[in-house]
């Protein structure tokens, strides 16, 4: 199973902090561009915080077309973009003759809520008579998946990750091991994520955005001294993943090669982060193993850490523990300074920036870090830095406790 | 009554995602306008909600056409003005 190489021929990225495609997500990340402004897309006088990271002006009549988006939910619209973004990246278009051989994987785990509570809101206000019944299939959590495959007609399968902060590393795990086992050759994954004001009162109630306690910033500035909470972003990212020889044979641009994942889910209380560091630490540990690399190897840590006190530095001390040897001279970043935190989105824009960093051979910087803390004693990457990236680890974990780590590599054959 | 022939044109329209215009009285809504058993059963709730009526849902083989669609819409129309007025 292990003898198959996966790699990325195409990306399709939709970011916050750059809009639509890898290009323009590259410029933004690798200048440390900002994706967090005020909320346009709903009244938020309710609330005590009003930033995020949101994908202003998005419409995806002007990737898709207009025909068929009308039932179509914003996660849907990203996902279904995405996709497209990424299979024109890669240079393949879906026929009938390849349309059974390619699938669709990503993650998503709050991408309907919008739906059902609209859907619910009707029923209530109108009477249950008049729900649209058009709408219904949008409420449940593959609804995203299964409408990209629908209008790219993608047949070789689609499926839903619902694992949390870390659902899109686990979609393209699970895409890696359809490869390798030889299912399928070419697999489109990533992940999707919405915002909207039912996911953003969640965050709100249960205290976990930035801002909301007195005195405190409203900042993503992971790591730094001040955080305090997230910025709630949204976003969808997916990548190409190929089999080597299914790549080199069309002669595919290939940008990096995947090389290991590894998780550990560690059954915490809900809301909840081991302190301990054992499960990503795990995580990390099993990733290297399985890439064959060891950590001094590694160039580039593509942080999940998205500004809340104890997650970034429950991150900072399994990467000192990981990396006992050689975290001194790591480069270390967290993209979610820029783009908040996506859930289970972020995951996949993650991979991507990692991707692009061995593309271009340069670290993106983690921004808005101006104050050391000391239960984050790491060097941190401020300034978007040239370097050599020969090996990067992405880490997506969260509340609960899942983790996942993902080693992605420069491509040598 | 045009009114109501208009308004159910643009209800179908709007499924449909054409222009209203093109949606002749008589085009059978499957066959000529690519109309499913989802996109009908939103229009059925539509025409519901639009006048605040109850079409059965037996009813739905029979929408379609715009014609047919208004005829059912008056029907019902008809019914509920008709229960409306007794004592």
């Amino acid at each position: 199973m292990d003898n198959k190489r996966v790699v990325v021929t195409g990306l399709g990225i939709i970011s916050p902090n750059s809009g639509i495609g890898k290009d323009s997500f590259s410029e933004a990340i690798f200048n440390g561009i900002s994706g967090i402004k005020p909320i346009s897309l709903f009244d938020t006088s309710a609330f005590k915080v009003h930033t995020a990271a949101e994908i202003q002006d998005f419409r995806a009549q002007e990737i898709l077309g207009p025909e068929g988006l009308r039932v179509l939910d914003r996660s849907a619209r990203l996902l279904c973009s995405a996709t497209l973004l990424a299979l024109q990246d890669a240079g393949i278009e879906i026929k009938e003759d390849n349309s059974r051989n390619i699938g669709l994987v990503a993650g998503n785990t709050l991408g309907s809520l919008k739906s059902i509570c609209d859907f619910d809101k009707v029923a209530i206000k109108d009477g249950p008579q008049y729900v649209n019944p058009s709408l219904f299939p949008n409420t449940v959590i593959n609804a995203q998946v299964s409408h990209a495959c629908i209008r790219l007609n993608i047949k070789g399968f689609n499926a839903t990750i619902s694992t949390g902060f870390s659902a899109s590393l686990d979609a393209i795990n699970y895409a890696l091991n359809f490869i390798k086992l030889g299912r399928k050759n070419i697999i489109l994954a990533g992940g999707v994520e919405e915002l909207c004001m039912e996911t953003f009162l969640g965050f709100h109630k249960i205290g976990l955005l930035a801002g909301i306690k007195k005195g405190s910033v409203e900042l993503s500035c992971p790591f730094d001294k001040r955080r305090n909470g997230i910025i709630l972003g949204e976003g969808s990212c997916v990548l190409m993943l190929e089999d080597l020889e299914s790549a080199l044979e069309r002669n595919a641009h290939i940008y990096a090669e995947i090389k290991g994942y590894g998780t550990c889910f560690e059954a915490c209380r809900p809301g909840q982060h081991n302190l301990g560091a054992a499960g990503l630490k795990e995580a990390m540990q099993s990733a290297l193993k399985k890439a064959k690399i060891k950590p001094q190897e590694i160039d580039y840590i593509c942080s999940g850490a998205n500004s809340t006190v104890n997650s970034d530095a429950m991150e900072a001390k399994c990467i000192k523990e990981v990396f006992a040897d050689s975290f001194n001279s790591l480069q270390v970043s967290s993209l979610k300074s820029m783009i908040g935190e996506s859930f289970s989105a972020s995951g996949a824009l993650q991979v991507a920036a990692a991707v692009l960093a061995i593309e271009r051979q340069m670290i993106p910087p983690t921004i808005n870090y101006e104050e050391k803390d000391e239960s984050c004693d790491l060097s941190y990457v401020t300034q978007a830095r040239a370097c050599r990236v020969n090996n990067a680890i992405v880490n997506a974990f969260g509340l609960g406790s899942g983790n996942s780590s993902l080693i992605i590599s420069r491509f040598f054959n | 009554m045009q009114d109501i022939e208009s308004e159910v044109r643009n209800l179908i329209a709007e499924v449909l995602e054409k222009d209203p215009a093109e949606i002749k009285a008589d085009m059978r809504l499957v066959e000529d306008l690519g109309m499913d058993s989802l996109k009908a059963l939103e229009v059925l709730v539509a025409v519901e909600k639009k006048y605040k009526i109850t079409i059965p849902e037996e009813k739905l083989p029979a929408l379609n056409t715009l014609d047919a669609t208004v005829a059912i819409a008056k029907e019902f129309l008809a019914k509920k003005e008709d229960n409306l007025s007794q004592p």
